[in-house]
């Protein structure tokens, strides 16, 4: 019995639930050139944002206890090269391409995706309205119910394929968030974006970032995504893409059954580039030695103490 | 950029050279025919304590035997770790990466600038130069350190039969300073236009060489290091400001740059 690792969200179907995770595979190029991106269930690009952003200026990285915190600050080549020097290259991939999207203001989102609209080459949109690491938009959006609903209700009437609203941890209750997301129109949902963090550089009295706090990601928060996921895959009706740590097959299986009906692969690639297809396999092998046929049977099947 | 491959090796050869440098040699490596000066690879030490892969110039390649080396001092918990590796522990490899220095002409002079730890990448330039029938009669490799336990590998570098000029800033060999004087006045001394600078070190030697070489129009290259998360240009971590107001990442633009594009 040969397991199928295919997966439908809102009408687009993709050969396998493993993706990358936005910011974590650039524009596709240079992941390329480690493995064939068809590997992929999908791609998700790096932020884009209607003008190009150089970002905060280094250092912007920094490690921590199993993870890293970044304060990247959206660097991106904007909108218009986008489209003219990214996309062709990855049309010509055989995986389906979301672009992430990210905006200071309503306008901006709405702007970007309304370009975004008219490139044929891509499947679906991601909004980051949960960067934690810019001074305006970003998080601003992810941490409010009305303002979520405003720009993912703004977004689906210039965009009119499938949208998902990506989440961010730094809330109070991110069900809430979900919930508003879904009620403005969303497709799906993708959780969690980094958490809020920073480190300090004893000898010099600095922030080990020139943004002062970053966002922390890697193995580090896996275990406060898998719950994030599990309480927005039992409240809220649309799919989740689980996201935070997933650095191996086991992790991806842990995400499944806590109700995400695909993963995105961040951190790891940094360590491991052929980390998404490491998972795949070994996805591929669970499913068959526990001779579970679809992806389905293992959706949210956590079985949960009464 | 060249295309890496990802792999597991081991360490075949581990030498202590004092005052916390170490040279790790690696077998068997695929990719050693294909490894050029300037490239680095970037290694996962076994386990979970050290997240980071650790970015290291390669020293040297001996294709036949399929070696690659690496030079470097212990600076942090990576370098700690990897200094404790025994002979038969696996590595994971990722590499080649980087853009390689581009080699001199024949007939011009070769100017080396190596600071402390930054010398492994102008040792494998100076070496793979002499197989490619350059003279080593017209490399002067200066080697710049704060006492004489930073100039290390000194017999290797003479071996090549390249002018050695250590320098020192306690003067306990060769002259007394910073390795950019003896360098402006060798050049002050010989037709610019024929000089070639390849440095590589710490950042205030390398923002020095960068400044001399600008100011007395000598072409060249310099190499930088920089934290580096995923050394193949995806996470953006590891970007330098260049002087036309960009930046560069370090990984994948470099670790080579040209004399005047980075703003040291």
């Amino acid at each position: 019995m040969t397991a199928d690792l295919g997966i439908t969200i809102a009408g687009v179907e993709f050969a396998n639930p493993v993706w990358t995770a936005s910011g974590c595979c650039g524009y596709g190029e240079e992941l390329a050139r480690v493995f064939p991106l068809s590997r992929l269930g999908a791609l998700v690009t790096k932020s884009i944002t209607l003008e190009p952003r150089l970002g905060h200026p280094p250092p912007r990285v920094a490690e921590t206890s199993a993870g890293m915190l970044n304060a990247i600050g959206l660097a991106n080549v904007g909108v218009e090269s986008f489209i003219d020097e990214k996309i062709p290259f990855l049309a010509r991939q055989k995986t389906r391409t979301i672009v992430n999207v990210a905006g200071s203001t309503m306008g901006e989102y709405i702007e970007v995706c309304q370009r975004l609209n008219d490139v044929e080459h891509l499947d679906m949109v991601e909004l980051n309205i949960s960067c934690p690491n810019v001074d305006k938009g970003g998080m601003q959006f992810g941490a409010d119910p009305s303002l979520t609903e405003e720009v993912v209700k703004s977004v689906k009437k210039v965009f009119t394929r499938p949208v998902i609203a990506k989440l961010s941890p730094n809330v109070t209750d991110i069900v809430e968030i979900a919930r508003a997301a879904e009620q403005g129109g969303a497709d799906a949902v993708s959780l969690i974006n980094s958490m809020v963090g920073t480190a300090v550089d004893i000898e010099t009295w600095r922030p080990r970032l020139t943004n002062n706090t970053g966002g922390l990601t890697g193995p580090a928060i896996k275990p406060i995504a898998l719950a994030m996921v599990s309480a927005v895959h039992s409240s809220c009706r649309l799919p989740v893409i689980g996201i935070g740590g997933i650095a191996g097959w086991a992790d991806a299986v842990e995400f499944l059954l806590c109700g995400a009906t695909a993963v995105q692969v961040g951190t790891a690639v940094f360590v491991e580039p052929e980390a998404p297809v490491k998972i795949v396999r070994g996805l591929r092998e669970y499913m068959r030695r526990k001779k579970l046929r679809t992806v389905n049977d293992l959706i949210g099947r956590v079985r949960k103490y009464g | 950029m060249t295309k890496p491959t990802c792999e597991d090796t081991f360490l075949k050869k581990r030498r202590s050279l004092g005052n916390d440098y170490y040279s790790l040699t690696f077998s068997p490596y695929s990719q050693a025919e294909r490894c050029r000066p300037g490239h680095f690879v970037h290694l996962k030490l076994p386990g979970n304590d050290v997240f980071f892969r650790r970015a290291f110039s390669i020293a040297a390649v001996s294709p036949s035997a399929g070696e690659m080396e690496i030079i470097f001092k212990i600076v942090g918990r990576g370098t700690r770790a990897m200094a404790h590796l025994r002979p038969g522990d696996p590595i994971n490899l990722l590499g080649p990466l980087g853009t390689p220095f581009k080699r001199p002409r024949k007939r011009e002079h070769t100017l080396m600038v190596a600071g402390g730890i930054g010398f492994p990448p102008l040792l494998f330039l100076a070496r793979d130069m002499i197989s490619r029938g350059h003279d080593p009669k017209r490399i002067e490799f200066f080697y710049g350190g704060r006492t004489a336990g930073d100039v290390i590998e000194r017999s290797r570098i003479k071996k090549l039969g390249v002018t050695f000029r250590p320098v020192t800033e306690d003067g306990s060999l060769g002259s007394k300073g910073l390795v950019t004087v003896p360098v402006e006045e060798f050049i002050e001394n010989h037709d610019n236009g024929n000089c070639r600078i390849y440095g590589c070190g710490p950042e205030g030697m390398l923002k020095s060489t960068n400044e001399l070489a600008l100011r007395l129009g000598v072409p060249g290259q310099i190499s930088l290091e920089a934290p580096m998360p995923c050394g193949i240009g995806v996470c953006l971590g590891c970007v330098v400001p260049l002087t036309d107001g960009g930046h560069a990442r370090v990984c994948c633009d470099g670790p080579v740059f040209s004399i005047g594009e980075v703003a040291l």
